[in-house]
């Protein structure tokens, strides 16, 4: 089912800078760098796990690469097309093929529609089917993500995280999306519903061949979905690697860090934690070099002057750091 | 299919709405008003224009129940009538403030950019005028009268409602369903009318009640001082008039207190209603 050498989508020097208005009064809006220079490869049936502490940029590099919100410059190439500089309309067209599945299952459902009138909208919005095959489609796909049809004509307030999760799902798959952006997609869920509503996305990845780019803050849920992971620091990826050996071998300093705080469930073993010194620098003002010096045990001269550059450190493992080469 | 859409929550808010107690008696008195000034002059042989010239100024008699004004007019057909004008002032002016106001405030907090500004600028500078005399200007240029005063006061209502639905829209833009719309493919035009309008519009319901109280008000402030609906056309304020006189208004109580205390009661109505519809629209306040 995996295809390693098919690419499916790829961002290029992609950036998203934030700024504040630039005005008679502010001359110089500090700017915000919450993508910075990202390039990621996503091939077609992977998951790609995205992680990184909270304001690291993962959401915004996920809404970037939907076109959700525009992107500062760099490229977003789509099967080989750059989606970034499409047209309105074939932005519309290209929606179809991308979706996204949002956090909190509150918010993200418009709480004055049914959960038919939810499901059901994208197929309005592109003209799919008459009334009646629209209902078939709806009423199958909540078959398929686990939901009952007398559930048609409830509210969403009706419902628990865990339901309203999986309405949100079947309505980014009822267009039958190449490609998914799962948004910290069982953050807000409990503990117990999580795994049911993760193993009900990689359900559905199997039967639909679905690519998805799953970002998330906790590492246990990267481990159990993706096939790849990234690390995300300050607006930067530091680390790509498929998921075994990133688990298994770190190199980079700062993922190193992330992974020893991960509990283990023994009490026997003593792990060993790498404690990081000082908080996140400000996105708005970024230290030179390697995002990371500031609070890297290894730091040196060099890492303070110059960005490194993510580099294949040998099948497939990327890092971006000058101590490793 | 739009109605099946905000059953529930709309049959939650409307029980609110029935046990809150002062909401329920404005809204009865509302109703039974309306009901009178469009149906008594069917039943009852009302003359609002026309002297009797045997009752001057006189006290309430079997002849006139409410009594007659300086030029024998009788005062309850006044009132009845003037209640007509009044309603309907306050009813067209707040629809007209409201058809202004709610598309320009969406437009503004949806689109953001240069309509935000050129919109909520010009809603400041309305602002900034000291509305009754704008209202005072404007009546006189256009000559007063009952369609007049309307106009007027509905189109310089309009920022009330533009600014309330802009507020809203800017906090109701930022809700994941429309960004979740948005993903979808939705049009703008769409997202307008199915994702932000219906969760932006409870406060809307408020501003309603609210304007149309003071609208009626306006109105009664205007015709008091003679620049409103003119003379024989009736009006709660045009009726006011005649308080001016210092002998009217310690000695016949009977030509002002019957639209005084309507319109007290009118607008005291109204803003118990807003104030029910407030609380019952408001899901943290339990009735």
């Amino acid at each position: 089912m995996k295809n390693e050498n098919q690419i499916l989508l790829q961002t290029k020097e992609l950036k998203k800078y934030f700024s504040g208005k630039k005005g008679l009064f502010n001359l110089h809006p500090p700017v915000v760098k919450a993508v910075d220079d990202i390039n990621l490869t996503i091939h077609k049936g992977e998951t790609l796990g995205l992680v990184g502490e909270s304001g690291c940029g993962k959401s915004t590099l996920g809404r970037t690469i939907l076109n959700l919100i525009p992107k500062t410059s760099g490229q977003i190439l789509y099967e080989g097309q750059d989606i970034g500089d499409y047209s309105k309309k074939q932005m519309w067209e290209m929606r179809r093929k991308m979706q996204i599945i949002f956090q909190d299952p509150y918010s993200s459902l418009n709480p004055r529609m049914t959960v038919y009138d939810l499901v059901s909208a994208p197929l309005e919005v592109y003209g799919i089917g008459s009334h009646e095959e629209r209902r078939e489609m709806v009423i199958s796909i909540l078959q398929d993500v686990g939901l009952d049809k007398q559930y048609l004509n409830r509210f969403p307030h009706e419902f628990s995280g865990g339901q309203r999760q999986r309405i949100g799902i079947a309505r980014a798959l009822i267009l039958n999306p190449e490609f998914v952006v799962c948004d910290e997609a069982v953050s807000a869920l409990d503990v117990s519903v999580r795994a049911q509503v993760l193993n009900l996305m990689k359900k559905m990845q199997a039967k639909r061949n679905l690519t998805y780019l799953f970002i998330s803050h906790d590492l246990s849920v990267v481990r159990h979905v993706s096939d790849r992971v990234a690390v995300m620091y300050l607006g930067s990826v530091v680390e790509v690697a498929e998921k075994k050996e990133l688990y298994g071998h770190p190199i980079h300093p700062y993922t190193k860090a992330l992974l020893s705080a991960i509990p283990i469930p023994d009490a026997n073993r003593k792990r060993h934690r790498i404690i990081l010194e000082g908080d996140v620098p400000s996105a708005y003002n970024p230290p030179s070099g390697c995002k990371f010096h500031t609070r890297c045990p290894y730091a040196t001269e060099r890492c303070s002057q110059e960005i490194p550059k993510l580099r294949d450190v040998g099948s497939g493992h990327l890092v971006a750091c000058h101590l490793e080469g | 299919m739009k109605k099946k859409e905000n059953e529930s929550y709309l049959s939650e808010v409307i029980s609110k709405l029935t046990e809150h107690k002062m909401a329920m008696a404005g809204l009865f008195v509302l109703v039974l008003e309306v009901i009178l000034v469009v149906l008594l002059p069917y039943i009852l042989h009302l003359n609002p224009y026309d002297s009797d010239y045997t009752a001057f100024a006189q006290a309430p008699s079997k002849a006139h129940i409410l009594g007659t004004d300086a030029i024998g007019r009788d005062i309850l057909s006044r009132l009845i009538y003037g209640g007509r004008t009044s309603l309907l002032v306050g009813l067209l002016s707040t629809l007209i403030s409201c058809l202004i106001g709610v598309p320009l405030g969406l437009i503004a907090g949806y689109f953001r950019g240069k309509a935000e500004v050129a919109i909520m600028r010009v809603a400041d500078i309305f602002m900034s005028f000291p509305s009754i005399v704008l209202i005072l200007v404007l009546v006189s240029v256009l000559g007063p009268s009952v369609w007049s005063v309307t106009i007027v006061i509905g189109v310089l209502g309009w920022t009330q409602f533009a600014r309330l639905i802009y507020a809203n829209v800017l906090s109701v833009s930022e809700k994941e369903y429309v960004e979740s719309a948005r993903a979808i493919g939705t049009s703008n035009f769409k997202i307008i009318t199915k994702y932000i309008m219906p969760n932006s519009f409870a406060p809307i319901l408020i501003a309603i009640t609210f304007q149309m109280a003071s609208a009626i008000l306006t109105e009664s402030s205007l015709s008091f001082l003679g620049m409103g609906v003119q003379p024989p056309g009736a009006s709660w304020g045009n009726m006011l008039y005649d308080a001016q006189s210092i002998t009217v208004l310690s000695q016949r109580l009977w030509m002002w207190m019957p639209p005084g205390i309507a319109l007290l009661i009118t607008v005291l109505s109204i803003n118990f209603l807003g104030d029910g519809i407030r609380d019952a629209l408001d899901p943290k306040i339990k009735v």
